[in-house]
């Protein structure tokens, strides 16, 4: 077995460009799509034609501006519609003395967000008018925000261990996501070497030398997993002591991490099985494998993919088990028995595959 | 030392090897002879395990290795036909690979390894990666792999297509020096004549995955003692004196060649006059002609009706 890891080993020493370019891209991925979601604001335009305009966009501007992650900016009408026009702006926002139209070019999820809020603002706005009637509004509002202090009734909501709710991160999502799926492909190049041994006929030599078939395999196959589990250790680390992203209880990410390589390599092996040469195992591999994070609903948000046919599916390979355990562990604080199921259901998979896998690799002369 | 017996191998519906009978005994240089697609690999996997017969058995000093092979494999040393080697790694790093894979002890494997590149002319050069060598130099390595663990049988198949002449010669002559030096048993299979007739005691010669004949030099030349072969210079081809001669009655075969046309006809027919008189008709001059000793590749055509290289 040793033998076999230490030639994979010397043939990468002197290649190591592919690994770090993996370890490379898992850190820019992340970064790119990760951090969208964190800094990202978007801005809208603002304009009113009405006689009063002035008066009009001070007043809702006021009331608009308590958003988070949406800036109003007031323009001109031309100037905004040109915005969006372009493409500069999804959206832009005319304001009347009581109304209001949203002037956008596409149905993108951020013009859903403004119209959410703008709405609400002059949903509240209306109601304090009306139950101001000929009274000022500005006395109300006073009145409201005073007795919102002490309200008579308060719901609280808490996580089910008591503690908060915590927000859901999407961009630590990606960054599993691309760790794994970009590992996917390290364990896939790997695994290949098997195939490319069989056809330059190294493998007939193994096959007569005193080495038992086992340690072949095991040779291969571990040194896959050492390059794929290094390389997403490193991305980790980066992560976590460089980046400061706050992973969770670290030895848990490494122990799903650990059972996901298995798995994969098992199914990079069941692959294996089915193509003839290394080259065949080049067009299959990266074609399949850039579906898998799509069906699995890596890059989305959860529950964003319904279809029971395409859960299905993805349960039947171990990224979105593992995303989902990373997830529990780094977000909600889950605990060993919480992300035992998931790596019980990568090791069977990691089981189911990889004795198939061998089966076929075997029947292949 | 080695035999088969019967040895069959059938792929689906195709009879790849059929019933193959063969001997090596120990310290011989055995050729094994025969077109592209004769079977010869596939006997080869057979013999050294790799490959499990459809029928038939094959015996190491009277053991069968069907069912429990690792008593062969152990005095086994294969070249393949490929190049199976890591081309990322350097001659000497190859070869401390296959040695470990051997388990050649390790303060003996420094001095084999030395020792088989020495043998194959490639120690200067050791340090250098397999993928810069030429196909010759990669062959050579290729056949120093499988000497590491010093097998008392070396299956060489086909380990000079494609390389240049003094890769060949190299290969030629560690080999011949292996059989008689060492006493190494070889089993060599190629569709170059002349490598076997210059490295092997005794042929056999496949076709269709069977063997069509076998023997010493002499024996399976004495297959053609009963022809005569004349090799014929003429000023120009000419297409109704091929037919003519075609029609002669002592004539048994008639070939084009690069020099002209070589005619097979009966032992002692003495067709010389008629050729003559066959040429003058057509008006056509005959510039050289030669009786010619059958060669081994004769034999090969005698018995399968084609050339080695068809």
């Amino acid at each position: 077995m040793y033998p076999v890891f230490l030639a994979q080993w010397m043939k990468d020493k002197r290649r190591p460009y592919l690994i770090l370019l993996f370890i490379g891209l898992s850190i820019l991925a992340t970064i790119i799509f990760g951090d969208i979601d964190r800094i990202e604001q978007s801005t809208v335009s603002v304009y009113s034609t009405e006689p009063n305009a002035e008066e009009i966009e001070q007043k809702w501007i006021e009331l608009l501006d308590n958003h988070d992650s949406i800036e109003y900016v007031l323009m001109d009408k031309e100037e905004a519609h040109a915005e969006v026009l372009e493409g500069e702006s999804d959206v832009a926002l005319q304001l009347m003395e009581n109304d209001y139209r949203l002037i956008t070019a596409t149905e993108m999820p951020g013009v859903f967000i403004v119209e959410q809020h703008v709405q609400q603002v002059f949903t509240e706005e209306a109601k304090l008018v009306a139950a101001a009637g000929t009274n000022s509004t500005l006395d109300l509002r006073k009145e409201v925000a005073e007795y919102l202090e002490s309200p008579p009734l308060k719901v609280q909501t808490e996580s089910i261990d008591g503690g908060d709710i915590a927000n859901y991160d999407m961009g630590m999502q990606l960054l599993f996501g691309f760790t794994l799926f970009v590992a996917m492909f390290t364990i896939g190049f790997k695994v290949n070497g098997i195939t490319a041994d069989k056809v330059s006929g190294i493998w007939n030599r193994l096959i007569l030398s005193p080495v038992s078939k086992t340690n072949m395999y095991i040779g291969h196959l571990f040194y896959s997993f050492c390059v794929a589990f290094f390389q997403m250790m490193i991305v980790f680390l980066i992560f976590k002591y460089i980046l400061g992203y706050e992973l969770g209880n670290f030895a848990m990410i490494v122990t799903i991490a650990a059972a996901f390589t298995l798995s994969m390599i098992s199914v990079a092996m069941l692959i294996t099985g089915f193509v003839k040469t290394p080259e065949q195992f080049y067009m299959v591999y990266p074609s399949l494998i850039p579906i898998i994070p799509v069906i699995s609903g890596v890059y989305m948000q959860p529950g964003t993919i319904t279809n029971p046919v395409l859960q299905f599916i993805a349960d039947i390979f171990p990224l979105s088990h593992g995303v989902e355990a990373m997830m529990d562990v780094a977000l909600y604080n889950a605990g060993w028995n919480d992300i035992l199921l998931p790596i019980a259901l990568m090791l069977l998979i990691g089981v189911l595959a990889m004795g198939i896998g061998i089966n076929m690799v075997e029947r292949r002369k | 030392m080695l035999e088969t017996i019967k040895l069959s191998k059938t792929f689906k519906e195709k009879k790849a090897v059929d019933e193959i009978d063969m001997y090596l005994d120990e310290g011989e240089s055995v050729g094994l002879l025969g077109p592209n697609g004769a079977g010869k690999s596939t006997t080869i996997s057979m013999i050294s395990s790799l490959l499990k017969p459809t029928s038939g058995d094959v015996k190491l000093n009277g053991k069968s290795t069907i069912k429990n092979p690792s008593e062969i494999r152990k005095v086994l040393g294969v070249v393949p036909q490929e190049i199976a080697l890591y081309e990322e790694l350097s001659a000497y790093e190859n070869l401390k690979f296959f040695g470990k894979i051997y388990k050649v002890k390790k303060e003996l494997l420094e001095i084999r390894i030395q020792e088989v590149l020495e043998m194959v002319g490639l120690k200067d050069r050791q340090k250098e990666l397999v993928k810069t060598f030429s196909g010759g130099m990669k062959r050579r390595v290729n056949i120093a792999a499988a000497l590491l663990h010093k097998p008392k049988i070396l299956i060489l198949d086909e380990p000079t297509v494609g390389i240049d002449p003094q890769s060949r010669n190299h290969i030629l002559e560690t080999v011949k020096k292996l059989n008689e030096e060492t006493g190494m048993t070889i089993l060599y299979t190629s569709h170059y004549m002349e490598e076997v007739e210059q490295l092997c005691n005794r042929v056999y010669i496949m076709d269709h995955g069977r063997v069509v004949a076998s023997g010493s030099k002499s024996e399976l030349l004495s297959i053609l003692s009963t022809e005569d072969t004349i090799q014929i210079q003429l000023s120009k081809k000419s297409y109704p004196l091929l037919e003519s001669i075609k029609g002669m009655e002592a004539v048994r075969r008639v070939e084009e060649t690069n020099e002209g046309i070589r005619v097979i006809s009966k032992k002692g027919s003495n067709i010389l006059s008629d050729l003559v008189h066959a040429a003058e008709k057509v008006d056509i001059q005959i510039i050289h002609f030669q009786m010619e000793d059958p060669s081994l590749e004769d034999v090969f055509l005698h018995l399968t009706g084609k050339t080695l290289r068809d």
